[in-house]
């Protein structure tokens, strides 16, 4: 009896030692004071900067500090450009983890040498609104090989053929403040009510543009090696963009229609929607092979009027184009 | 049955070499083959049932409310017959078949014929119990279990026709055990050393059927081995021990369909009750339960999260025999990550839709579950087991929502109960003093307290009257506190006060009469849960300021022990000092007429 109730004792406190080890660092569900409690701001928006030089690697950081946890929202705009990068967190303070600007943008077009506002928004405490300022005095220095940005004259670099007839005066590079990045982009606007072939109009842009016969990629991996451009369109639901990629197939060094391959997206553009527009793409998704990439010898790119889906007569289309490049291992970064 | 082996050591080997040791239990709740004429092949039994409800609504709330029908009219007739053959003396298959008409169906309109129940059962080799199709089955609080449902401390019995019937409809056993359809195997040896006894038992059933797509098949099995020991000692009041190793399952089974993911819980404990001391007038008991949980998601065979928890109750008992006194303590510790989708499944779905008066007002806003609606509305209960922790109200239940196995608990539990069958008094009490383990959206933790009294005062004794006359009490008191910053503080507390009075007027006449009365009163936080036992939100704070008054009075007239006609009047309330415009009533009258036979 009395080695039992030992045995018994024994038996209880092992048990109780071993069932007593729980998990208690954290507590369940979301922070209480967080969900239901007051919002106080402990310490205003503050920047750590007046001017920043991205280019020279700069970045900006934000400050701030809540009584507690909080969603929050930084909104930086350009004053010029439009240019929107956004920052979104739940935190109790804005710090070098959650609140800091290397130049990027999250809305087209990129920012420009520009004044930016800077707005700190808590949408749960009924978009309480904290601003700053700062000056982008020069851009960020984005990754990967550029085929062109038009922001210099291309002369005999870029050639214009087929049906530009029916393409406007408005047609080739512009600068009216609207570029994705920098000051100039190319625009295509025509009708396709001369000869209904749902072309409308083409550039031939050739690879010496960049002063290489072929255009220079990072990687000639067609996996890895992306395509980026920026693609404006207004909204109007007849145009379709179409980009081709040309493999000079006889090594002629130079584009020559009807002997070089060309290559492109399934389905193209659709320009269904308004603004700019970040498109992307392996060279892999398009049938191109590791000795095709290394040999692009132009970038064609197309306006076409869908006549299908046109009335009669058939309206204008358009279509913005900016900043081709090419980049390793993913699309460009933003 | 039972096999007896002179060597206990070669018993313990061969018990231990069978691999799935089932258990058998009679599913039915109609008389067994035990019961019956041994002459008889084939046997008809059954049980009918005629309801008829007349329900009406007005209140506060109904004064501005051009929608709601006033009264509602609704009722059932129906028949169950279990025809149950024994082919041979060691096989018995039953099936019940259910013929039912909803009150207003006539020619055919309304009309149901169903199976309701389909089972067979017999011996292998003359010591195996086996079952397949649909059977009852249950282990421990903390494995594989019916919790009892909240709002019910010490039922009047003016209210126990009406639970019956959902108790008969959900298939709850006694005992919480839970229907399930499957196979159980069960069988038991007996030992002349050491051991007295050993039973082994084990089941497997099908829960849920896959879709084909997503979801697949999901099963849940186990199983038990109790070893019950001799007596140590060389008289009557030596040590000895019950013992029992408890392991049930839940798992989807990733080979069905499509499905690529899926869960498993296991949960495996040691229960034990040790009678330390036995004589004539003392007895003291050892007893508990220790286990783990664990709880697994599963993208095919790689395991994408995993959880564990342990859990303890131990305490001892001590029945103090010449004065009918009994005391117990015991220490609970159920651990915050502790899931058992076997024992913590609740039988009321707070989320279900209500059969009458589901909506009201001219805003069509749901009606929340009051204590008339758990008294009556069979639609809010289910018996399937839910893979996470379901909603409760902690008006009904705070402290312990999902029962014994509600995670997250640690403290103690003091019972004292007094009388048996023949006292003029039977009464039992328990006090759980709680806390959490681990904070609910915060680091501070909440304490609970609830005590629950129940008394049966059987007034025909102490009068030495023949007829019965019975006087029922129940409580339950329940607090719940937290303190911190002010959006961290909760103090919420309810009380649950039952009355009834059971007479037998003339022979086999009775009246019946009773209350039911709830007040809560403050605030807590209520979790939503995303999946298994992880809040995912604290929608709003809780607050309570309310009222629910449930009175009834009738007669029941018991044409047999198993046959009886109530007819009854009772009338619900429900104010809210928050909300004192929504304030209803619910009247109803209804008739019940039961027949086992």
């Amino acid at each position: 009896m009395k080695n039992i109730s030992i045995y018994s004792v024994l038996l209880l406190l092992t048990m109780v030692v071993w069932s007593c080890d729980h998990d208690t660092e954290t507590f369940d569900g979301p922070n209480l004071v967080d969900r239901f409690g007051p919002f106080n701001i402990l310490a205003d928006l503050e920047v750590n900067r007046t001017t920043v030089d991205f280019g020279a690697g700069e970045d900006v950081r934000m400050t701030a500090r809540f009584n507690k946890n909080v969603n929050f929202v930084i909104r930086i705009t350009g004053m010029e450009s439009g240019a929107v990068k956004t920052i979104e967190a739940f935190d109790s303070e804005l710090n070098a983890s959650n609140a800091i600007w290397d130049g990027g943008t999250t809305e087209l077009p990129l920012f420009r040498e520009e004044m930016c506002r800077i707005e700190l928004i808590i949408p749960e405490e009924n978009n309480l609104t904290q601003e700053a300022m700062v000056e982008i005095v020069s851009t960020r220095v984005y990754e990967g090989s550029l085929f062109t940005d038009f922001e210099d004259n291309p002369g005999a670099n870029i050639e214009l053929g087929n049906f530009e007839f029916e393409l406007t005066n408005e047609t080739g590079r512009r600068s009216d403040g609207t570029a994705a990045q920098g000051d100039w982009y190319y625009l295509f606007e025509g009708t396709d009510d001369v000869v209904d072939n749902f072309f409308v109009g083409l550039i031939n842009i050739n690879s010496t543009i960049t002063g290489n016969t072929y255009a220079p990629v990072p990687t000639t991996v067609p996996e890895d090696l992306w395509f980026n451009a920026f693609l404006f369109a207004d909204g109007g639901p007849h145009g379709i963009a179409v980009i081709q990629f040309v493999y000079d197939s006889n090594d002629s060094g130079a584009f020559e229609d009807g002997q070089d391959q060309t290559f492109q997206i399934d389905g193209d553009y659709p320009l269904g929607f308004e603004g700019w527009r970040h498109i992307n793409h392996t060279m892999a998704d398009i049938g191109m092979t590791e000795e095709e990439v290394s040999k692009i010898v132009a970038i064609r790119a197309l306006l076409i009027s869908d006549l299908n889906s046109q009335p009669d007569p058939p309206l204008q289309v358009d279509f913005g184009l900016d900043f081709l490049t090419f980049t390793s291992g993913g699309p460009l970064e933003l | 049955m039972k096999l007896y082996i002179s060597n206990s050591f070669f018993g313990l080997l061969l018990l231990l070499g069978l691999s799935m040791p089932l258990q058998a239990q009679d599913g039915s709740s109609l008389p067994s083959r035990e019961d019956a004429s041994a002459d008889e092949k084939v046997q008809f039994n059954g049980l009918g049932r005629t309801i008829l409800n007349s329900t009406s609504i007005d209140g506060a709330l109904l004064d501005t409310d051009s929608t709601t029908a006033r009264n509602l009219q609704d009722g059932e007739f129906l028949l169950d017959v279990a025809i149950n053959a024994q082919p041979n003396d060691k096989t018995e298959v039953q099936g019940i078949l259910r013929l039912r008409n909803e009150f207003g169906g006539f020619f055919g309109a309304g009309v149901t014929v169903e199976i309701r129940e389909l089972w067979a059962r017999g011996l292998i080799g003359n010591t195996v119990r086996y079952r397949v199709g649909d059977f009852d089955h249950v282990m421990t609080p903390y494995t594989f279990f019916n919790p009892d449902q909240e709002g019910i401390v010490n039922q009047p019995t003016i209210f126990q026709p009406q639970n019956d019937v959902i108790d008969y409809e959900l298939f709850y056993g006694d005992g919480n055990t839970r229907r399930l359809q499957g196979a159980n195997l069960d069988f038991g040896l007996d030992f002349a050393q050491i051991l007295q006894e050993v039973k082994a038992d084990a089941f497997i059933a099908r829960i849920r059927g896959t879709d084909f797509f997503t979801t697949p098949t999901r099963f849940t099995g186990g199983g038990q081995l109790d070893f019950a020991t001799r007596r140590f000692g060389n008289d009557s009041t030596g040590v000895r021990a019950d013992i029992g190793i408890n392991w049930s399952n839940v798992w989807d089974d990733l080979q069905s369909g499509n499905a690529t993911t899926g869960i498993r819980n296991d949960v495996i404990s040691v229960d034990f009750n040790v009678e330390l001391y036995e004589n004539e007038s003392l007895a003291v008991q050892f007893r508990g339960e220790a286990g783990q949980s664990n709880l697994e998601q599963r993208d095919g065979e790689k395991v994408t999260a995993e959880e564990d928890d342990t859990f303890l109750e131990a305490g001892v008992a001590v029945q103090l025999k010449k004065s009918k006194l009994g005391f117990s303590a015991t220490y609970l510790d159920i651990g915050p990550d502790f899931f058992s989708i076997g024992a913590q499944s609740k039988r009321v779905d707070f989320n279900r839709q209500m059969s009458f008066y589901d909506r009201i007002g001219n805003d069509r806003r749901l009606r929340m579950p009051t204590l008339f609606d758990l008294g009556r509305d069979r639609a809010l209960y289910t018996f399937q087991l839910s893979d996470q922790l379901m909603a409760y109200d902690p008006r009904y239940a705070n402290v312990m929502p999902y029962g014994q196995a509600t995670p997250n608990r640690s403290g103690i539990q003091i019972g004292v109960n007094y009388g048996d069958n023949e006292s003029p008094l039977e009464a039992e009490a328990t006090v759980s003093l709680l806390e959490e383990i681990r904070g609910s959206g915060t680091f501070e933790l909440k304490s609970f307290t609830q005590i629950r009294l129940a008394a049966d005062v059987h007034i025909n004794r102490l009068a030495d009257w023949k007829r019965t006359t019975v006087l029922t009490l129940g409580l339950q008191q329940e607090q719940t506190d937290r303190s911190g910053q002010d959006v961290e503080q909760v103090d919420l507390s309810s009380t649950l006060i039952e009355v009834g009075l059971e007479a037998e007027l003339f022979d086999r006449f009775d009246l019946l009469a009773g209350a039911r009365l709830l007040t809560a009163e403050g605030s807590d936080y209520i979790p939503e849960y995303s999946g298994f036992n992880d809040i995912e939100d604290f929608p709003s704070r809780f607050i309570a300021d309310d009222q629910e008054t449930l009175i009834g009075a009738g007669f029941r007239y018991r044409f047999r022990d198993n046959i009886y006609l109530t007819v009854q009047y009772q009338q619900f309330s429900l104010e809210r000092a928050q909300d004192p415009t929504n304030d209803y009533d619910l009247r109803q009258i209804f008739a019940q007429y039961n027949m086992e036979f």
